[in-house]
């Protein structure tokens, strides 16, 4: 579970984002991407020492300025359940016509890593 | 495992994931662009903990996606270790005011010494802003 997919599936759910600055903003996510730019709705912001605070309707925020984002604790086992149950249909599905294989995995193929090796180990 | 950020705080954590932006794995890419490891965690069942002299103390956070660029330190505790330190464990209300003003007088220490090497040692202004590790 990459940490942007775990940001993609938090959608809808509320967080914590905190900014490099200090200031934090409570709301619930409603859109995001690969740099971490995020659109929050009914956003509560803070400023640094905790003293202000704003209502917001709507926010964006940009990516490169998040210091951390803060989410609810069962979103992991929930995100965990839903991969299970993506790779058991994904298993089902397969196994109904690989009739009598044993087994779908196997060794990766070995051509492409001696291939690789030949480089400088610092390109790898 | 134990993350240190850049603004000084420390997280104690399960590391569950974590991504490396700037690394690709085409080998021959990598040479082009230099890999700037900036790896995002994601931290499992996260507590803040504060330190003063020989007493810490824990606050509850949850779970954590930490940006890259934030986190100073990484580094796994050894659990049967940690046990052997004596350090004692306080209550968070305790210890928070102590914690507040040590990082007050650290940052203000800081703000005069970047002052002075600005104002007399010629150095130059930028760098190190929001680092309070």
């Amino acid at each position: 579970m990459l940490p942007l997919s775990l940001l993609n599936a938090a959608q809808n759910k509320p967080m914590l984002v905190e900014l490099k600055n200090g200031e934090t903003f409570n709301g619930h996510l409603v859109n995001c991407d690969n740099f971490m730019n995020i659109t929050l709705r009914e956003v509560y912001q803070t400023t640094a020492d905790g003293e202000r605070f704003w209502k917001l309707k709507e926010c964006y925020i940009r990516g490169s300025t998040i210091k951390y984002l803060r989410v609810p604790d069962t979103l992991l086992d929930a995100v965990k359940e839903e991969q299970n149950r993506a790779r058991d249909a994904g298993r089902g599905a397969r196994g109904a016509h690989v009739s009598g294989g044993r087994g779908g995995r196997g060794a990766p193929p070995r051509g492409r890593r001696s291939w690789r090796s030949r480089w400088p180990s610092t390109w790898r | 495992m134990l993350v240190i950020l850049r603004d000084g705080r420390k997280l104690h954590g399960v590391l569950r994931s974590y991504d490396q932006f700037g690394e690709c794995s085409d080998a021959k890419l990598q040479v082009e662009f230099t890999p700037v490891s900036q790896a995002n965690l994601v931290l499992e069942d996260t507590v803040e903990r504060i330190y003063h002299e020989n007493a810490f103390a824990e606050s509850w956070r949850g779970l954590y996606l930490i940006r890259g660029e934030n986190v100073v330190l990484l580094g796994e505790i050894d659990l049967d270790q940690e046990d052997e330190i004596p350090l004692q464990q306080v209550d968070w209300n305790i210890l928070e005011p102590y914690h507040k003003k040590e990082a007050e007088t650290k940052k203000q220490r800081e703000e005069t010494k970047s002052h002075i090497l600005y104002e007399k040692k010629g150095f130059c202004k930028e760098g190190g802003e929001g680092d309070g590790y």
